[in-house]
């Protein structure tokens, strides 16, 4: 069953790895968006979250991931989601965050799909 | 409070015409911008260039909140008093002050926009003119708010709309999971989980109880603590003794959790009902493969028991012998047999063993082994049938037990030496077609070993003369209205009637009576009858 949310991050070429463990619902959307925050105001514009240990997300959660993506698309950067549980992809898919967004296997083949 | 301006639209729009090249971008992003403080930053950019070095402050209130808030600051200081005149909803206008002249206006959503100009006032104050300016730029500030609550609103529209395709999908998702027979996991823990996400709950909790006793407990976060709020909503099942309850709290938004909507109890009924289904389709499931394992050993039981059965009975010198065995079931309690003996003698045995099915075949089987073996031996019938008891008493159960009727007959004088162990009587029709009973014995096997002798009759049967062995099954076959056929015929009667013919006739006719007796009522109990005729 899933955790209570943590995250951790790292700056890997000037793009940020965001790695969530948990419920991605409201406590965990503000968690993404103010480490998102934080790096966008040092013109960090490439992000990649690594969902592997998240399971399940809400519709609160979702809606800081798109607001991530909409700030990311109007400066011309972009999010690039991996390790996604099917039923998570199938979350995000259907609430229109892949409009914008990118998808990867893992860490390794977002960081290929910037360059 | 500065007077209300006559000029025209098009003289303003003249002037502004000739405004700098920013300004005009300004005006022009104006309306695209996503966010409030985007607006005001676009705003505040667009017009600084009209009164360089003037400060700018920009403020918003929302209708009932409490004070304004600054989305643009200039800096200087006394921020906070520079809207008091607006206080009032309804209050708007502008205000001078030395080095502030300051506006509050009306928006189209109930909500006010501050905007403060913080420069001294040029020679001669602003005119009508100026004044005019600003009202037509706070009107294009306004019209740019719409907007933006629009596409945010439209924006709003999409992803409920999207997340309500997620709840539907969800569910079906969910439906299936569930269902899914070799799912590992507990079905009410999916569920819990798939209704607190798709409800946007904070937490969640489902409690499996049985007799008042909890079994299992589940929360959603997994090791969440599980406080009791006003904000929740429950659903619960029962199936088998067992209740399922789920319980959501905390409904979450942006701005803090609240109660739950009417679909999220409706979200959540579903689901529950999903489980239900599914734990109750995994039960039936279950028997059905349980039935299909018992009827497996019933036809394994059923394909012993008929080898115990005689296909076709021995043909003894001198005698017409017949037998039939129809069980209700697959597998009966009835039993009969006719088995040679070294001497020359012959055992007829009918019994019947109380139930069907596995028990009762084990007991028949048993009975029939150790009255094979024992009949090898030289002994009073009376001595192999209490033998007989004390082995069935060890191999059955307290609630089974068997009556049994036994003879010996010496075919070559028509001797029988017979025990009737608890069974109903058997009939010796003489020639002149009065009836004999045979009832003498003792207790039924495997009741008791209570080292109660069994006592043997000796009857003959003499040339001409039948006998007639049979279990309940003939005498108390049921006929739809549960009336018995020994109600209506009269056995020994039957048996009189039908004195003449062969063993097989006779069989054949006693069938069809009860047939016709019985109608189309289910056969309440196994039939089984011997008959055995000394030929003149």
């Amino acid at each position: 069953m899933e955790q209570s949310f943590s995250l951790t991050s790292e700056l890997r070429q000037n793009r940020l790895v965001i790695v969530t463990s948990g419920y991605i619902n409201n406590i965990g959307g503000e968690a993404i968006a103010k480490e998102f925050d934080k790096h966008f105001a040092n013109n960090v514009k490439e992000i990649v979250i690594n969902l592997e240990q998240s399971k399940v997300v809400n519709s609160i959660g979702m809606s800081f991931l798109l607001e991530i993506i909409e700030q990311l698309h109007d400066v011309q950067g972009k999010v690039v989601f991996t390790n996604m549980d099917p039923a998570v992809e199938k979350m995000l898919t259907i609430m229109g965050l892949f409009e914008f967004a990118g998808k990867a296997a893992n860490v390794d083949d977002a960081m290929r799909s910037f360059s | 409070m500065a007077g209300t301006s006559q000029i025209s639209r098009e003289a303003l729009l003249d002037r502004l015409s000739v405004q700098s090249a920013a300004v005009q971008e300004s005006l022009r992003k104006l309306p695209k911008t996503p966010t409030l403080k985007d607006l005001a930053g676009q705003f505040a950019a667009g017009f600084r260039p009209l009164f360089p070095g003037a400060g700018v402050d920009i403020a918003h209130r929302l209708s009932g909140a409490p004070t304004w808030e600054f989305i643009v600051k200039s800096g200087a200081p006394d921020a906070e008093r520079r809207f008091s005149f607006g206080e009032t909803e309804a209050s708007h206008g502008s205000h001078e002050t030395p080095g502030c002249l300051a506006f509050v206006h009306p928006l189209s959503d109930g909500s006010r926009v501050g905007l403060a100009l913080l420069m001294n006032a040029p020679a001669g104050g602003y005119t009508e003119f100026d004044l005019a300016s600003f009202r037509l730029f706070l009107h294009l500030y306004d019209q740019a708010y719409q907007e933006m609550l629009s596409r945010k609103n439209e924006k709003g529209l999409v992803f409920s709309m999207n997340h309500r395709i997620l709840q539907l999908n969800s569910l079906i998702d969910t439906g299936i999971e569930v269902a899914s027979l070799d799912f590992g996991d507990s079905p009410h823990k999916l569920a819990l989980v798939r209704a607190a996400s798709l409800a946007n709950a904070s937490r969640g909790i489902v409690r499996l109880t049985s007799g008042g006793e909890v079994r299992e407990t589940h929360t959603f976060p997994e090791g969440a603590a599980v406080t009791v709020s006003a904000n929740r909503i429950t659903s619960s099942f029962s199936f088998s003794g067992d209740t399922y309850a789920f319980e959501l709290f905390d409904k979450e938004s942006r701005s803090g959790p609240g109660p739950f909507e009417e679909t999220d109890q409706l979200l959540l009924d579903a689901l529950a009902r999903q489980v239900h289904a599914a734990i109750e389709n995994r039960h039936l499931h279950q028997q059905a493969l349980q039935n299909e394992l018992l009827e497996q050993e019933m036809n394994v039981a059923a394909a012993i028991q008929k080898k115990i059965i005689p296909v076709s009975l021995p043909k003894i010198a001198g005698y017409d012998i017949a037998g039939v065995n129809i069980p209700s079931k697959s597998i009966g309690g009835d039993y009969y047999d006719c088995i040679p003996l070294r001497d020359g003698r012959y055992a007829l045995v009918v019994a019947d063993v109380t139930g069907k099915g596995i028990p009762a075949a084990l007991l028949v089987s048993s009975l029939h082994a150790y009255l094979s073996a024992y009949l090898e031996g030289e002994q009073l019938l009376a001595d192999l049938v209490s033998r007989l008891n004390k082995v069935l008493f060890r191999a059955s159960t307290p609630d089974k037990f068997v009556t049994a009727f036994i003879a010996l007959l010496d075919p070559a004088t028509g001797e029988l030496e017979c025990v009737n162990a608890g069974h109903n009587p058997s009939y010796v029709l003489a020639t002149d077609r009065t009836i004999r009973e045979l009832r003498f014995g003792g207790l039924p096997l495997a009741s008791f070993d209570l080292d109660i002798p069994y006592t043997s009759e000796q009857a003959r049967l003499a040339k001409g003369e039948r006998l007639f062995l049979y279990t309940d099954g003939v005498t108390e076959a049921e006929n739809e209205r549960h009336k018995l056929y020994e109600e209506e015929v009269s056995i020994t009667e039957f048996l009189a009637k039908h004195a003449t013919g062969t063993g097989e006739e006779f069989i054949a006719r006693l069938i069809a009576d009860v047939r016709r007796f019985t109608g189309s009522a289910p056969q309440s109990d196994d039939i089984t009858a011997l008959y055995l005729h000394r030929l003149p």
